[in-house]
């Protein structure tokens, strides 16, 4: 067996009610190492592409990677993979918590899920057993009622369960991992939901084999120093993620008012990271075997936005529910938080249709007629709470917006589809590409749409992490420019994107020097690889999917910004300045071997060892 | 404009002057208290055979204290930022931005982050009154 891994899949065909087990050879581990790449292997080889994301034959996959379960920091990680609901094209989140390390101890380094059940179910994945088991009691159940649920019968499960946001299969369903912890993006939830799939539980006693072990106890101990002496792993302690409000307020990263307004300090400073610290946060959470403990857990302990202790939001949320709809009341953001928690739901694709019926509410181009009454006045977080679950049951209004941003644009019609701010159908995470074009390119360019997490650009364009030993990159980048992006995304998606199939936080990534990672996958795997060897890992997943998305109808014609961003602003860090698209694109399908269609060449395929990919593009 | 040699009380004094004349300083920094104290690290290859330590104090708005120290008098500072010698010529010199740098690792800080990025534009306007300065550097530059 390999070490690192735990040898073995789980295949689940929910319309026969079977389970079985299956192997993937060491030679595809070689290649793909596990995560979502993986996950994309497994799509290819295996499935109809054509299918309708929702349709039973349509596989999800949740994978893990071979550090996780190693009690590295930052290794808590896996990723759910499918055809996405809400953009047609690959679509795949992850998420630390505690599912992950779990499900390795179950036995399993991941699950195939086939098929649809006739009645609603819930998988548990014991001690190397999996067994499919009646959810009767549990659909209709918001997450957090289900994880309870799940909990009372055996504590110790790690549970990872859908709300009713995904059984009404809202195109941007989230799924919670015990709550604190969500594959929010790409709406994965909806096909749990279309599968009658509420929750799969792992719980298991087994123990993680390592190439060398005494190595890996010595390069973890030097990660946990260097985690130590990182001031960025200190702010994200103090402050979480939210710490990026008041910085990202004055670099031009934070968007305001749907992404029409260069700078708010008043916005930023009523939600920023040391507001969250001072005024709701009870205690800071850590995701298994992680030191850096960056999640908020919080109260509300009266007022009308009262919540009891739970999991608090993150950057993207209090950028969504507060700057993008004009809302200063933090405690209604937390509000938020906790309802699209519990309905599971992604806040930023939520967040973003919500900001997009308020500009056009303002425009009147939606009145209170078609809202059913709500007045969608900007910052009107009361309304936006009643919306929520609309959404999530679908109701009146609120069942056009849970089809997404853009499906909800194109049924109104007209300038409507231009206050959509998405690539590939995917609305934009709360980093603004006119503050930083780098950032710009990497939305246009990843593979399951506008996406921060597909890479590390927000570390290396933003300088919160230079790794010139890894690639050749500079201290210190100017955001408002366009010169020299092109190599640096494309370093920074390899590398990022690498840490996706290894199962590694994206933070510890930028908090660890690159050396201990690599160290530490060597010291796990026993695989040797150097640098060269692990960039082209993140450069073949890259190109991979890239391929899958193109059999599925993605061209150049798709890797462009929105209108709205190609808009400058009038004030802030990134006043005056837009993305140059076509060079940030020229010089980037060069690096990337991509051809004028935005197919990736035949050559490119053969170099990185894609023959099967390279079948399928050129029959 | 005259040119102050970096690291002398001369130096010190050119910089205290410019914040005090600002009156956007004085607006930003209306909230902050406390003293910031400065570590050189020795690096003879540039001239710096010894680590320099100086002390600096906000209040307000308005400048207090800003000297040439030793370890004792810095490490009383409330926030106490250390690192190379050319790391911080590259800060005064604007081309790496202080974030980015403690960020990076290359340079330290202790003291309450929370407060800093609560107060990171008063931060940001204390170093870009220090580029302001000509300044005239032991290796050149």
């Amino acid at each position: 067996m390999v070490k690192g891994y735990a040898g073995r899949y789980l295949r689940v065909d929910l319309k026969e009610g079977r389970c079985s087990d299956f192997t993937v050879s060491e030679p595809l581990l070689h290649r793909f190492i596990g995560g979502s790449a993986l996950g994309a292997k497994l799509y290819l080889d295996g499935f109809p592409l054509n299918a309708d994301p929702l349709a039973p034959e349509s596989p999800l996959f949740v994978m893990t990677g071979p550090m996780v379960g190693s009690g590295f920091p930052g290794t808590s990680r896996f990723a759910v993979c499918a055809k996405s609901p809400l953009t047609g094209i690959w679509g795949e989140s992850a998420c630390g918590g505690t599912f992950g390390p779990e499900l390795k101890r179950a036995g399993y380094d991941g699950i195939v899920i086939t098929g649809r059940a006739k009645t609603p179910v819930w998988l548990s994945v014991v001690e190397g057993e999996a067994r499919l088991l009646d959810a009767a009691g549990l659909w209709g159940k918001d997450i957090y009622e289900a994880t309870d649920l799940l909990k009372k019968g055996d504590p110790g499960l790690k549970v990872l369960a859908i709300g009713p946001a995904g059984e009404n299969l809202v195109l941007f369903a989230a799924i919670g991992n015990d709550k604190g912890h969500f594959i929010g993006r790409t709406g994965l939830g909806a096909v749990m939901g279309a599968k009658r799939l509420k929750a799969i539980c792992a719980r298991g006693s087994g123990r993680l084999e390592k190439a060398d072990e005494g190595r890996f106890r010595e390069i973890h101990k030097a990660a946990a120093l260097e985690i130590k002496e990182s001031a960025l792993a200190g702010s994200l302690h103090a402050m979480g993620s939210d710490a990026n409000m008041d910085i990202g307020m004055i670099n031009g990263d934070v968007p305001v008012k749907n992404w029409s307004i260069g700078e708010d300090f008043e916005l930023s400073a009523a939600l920023s990271g040391p507001t969250l610290s001072e005024s709701y946060l009870t205690r800071a959470h850590a995701c298994t075997h992680c030191p850096v403990a960056c999640k908020r857990v919080v109260r509300v302990p009266d007022g009308p936005f009262q919540t009891e202790e739970g999991p608090g939001p993150e950057y993207e949320t209090c950028s969504i529910f507060g700057t993008m709809i004009m809302n200063r009341n933090l405690a209604g953001v937390i509000k938020a938080n906790e309802l699209c928690n519990r309905y599971g739901m992604d806040t930023i694709s939520c967040g973003s249709a919500i900001a997009w019926a308020m500009e056009l509410f303002e425009k009147r181009a939606l009145t209170e007629k078609e809202t059913d009454g709500l007045d969608l006045t900007w910052g009107n977080i009361d309304a936006v709470l009643e919306l929520l679950p609309r959404i999530a049951r679908r109701e009146g209004f609120g069942a056009l917006l849970a089809e997404g941003s853009l499906a909800a644009a194109r049924r109104i019609g007209g300038d409507a589809v231009d206050a959509v701010v998405h690539v590939k159908g995917l609305d934009l995470p709360m980093h603004d590409p006119r503050g930083f074009h780098g950032m710009g390119l990497a939305y246009m360019m990843s593979n399951r749409g506008a996406c921060h997490l597909q890479h590390v650009v927000l570390a290396t364009e933003q300088g919160m992490a230079s790794w010139p030993q890894l690639f050749p990159m500079k201290d210190d980048y100017r955001g408002t420019t366009s010169e020299e992006k092109a190599e640096l995304v494309f370093h920074s998606e390899n590398y990022g994107i690498l840490g996706n199939s290894l199962s590694i936080c994206h933070y510890l990534t930028y908090c660890l020097r690159p050396e201990t990672i690599r160290d530490a996958f060597n010291a796990i795997t026993g695989f040797g690889y150097g640098f060269a060897d692990l960039m082209v890992c993140g450069a073949r997943d890259w190109t991979f999917k890239r391929g899958i998305n193109n059999l599925l109808g993605v061209t150049q014609r798709d890797d462009v910004l929105p209108k709205r961003i190609m808009t400058p602003l009038k004030e802030g860090a990134g006043a005056g300045s837009v993305p140059d698209m076509e060079r940030l694109k020229r010089e980037y399908y060069a690096l990337r071997g991509l051809d004028e269609r935005g197919v990736p060449r035949e050559g490119k395929l053969k170099e990185l060892g894609l023959d099967e990919l390279r079948e399928r593009l050129y029959p | 404009m005259a040119a102050y040699k970096a690291m002398t009380q001369e130096w010190l004094d050119a910089w205290k002057e410019k914040i005090a004349g600002s009156q956007e300083y004085k607006e930003i920094a209306k909230n902050w208290e406390g003293s910031v104290s400065i570590i050189v690290n020795p690096d003879p290859d540039k001239g710096i055979p010894e680590p320099m330590y100086f002390f600096t104090d906000y209040w307000h708005g308005e400048v207090r204290d800003f000297m040439i120290c030793d370890k004792a008098k810095a490490e009383t500072a409330k926030f106490v930022m250390s690192g190379d010698y050319a790391r911080w010529k590259q800060v005064a010199r604007k081309e790496v931005d202080a974030t980015k740098a403690l960020m990076q690792g290359k340079l330290k800080l202790k003291g309450d982050l929370t407060y800093v990025v609560r107060n990171i534009k008063t931060v940001n306007k204390v170093i870009d009154l220090l580029c302001e300065i000509e300044t005239i550097w032991p290796d050149g530059g």
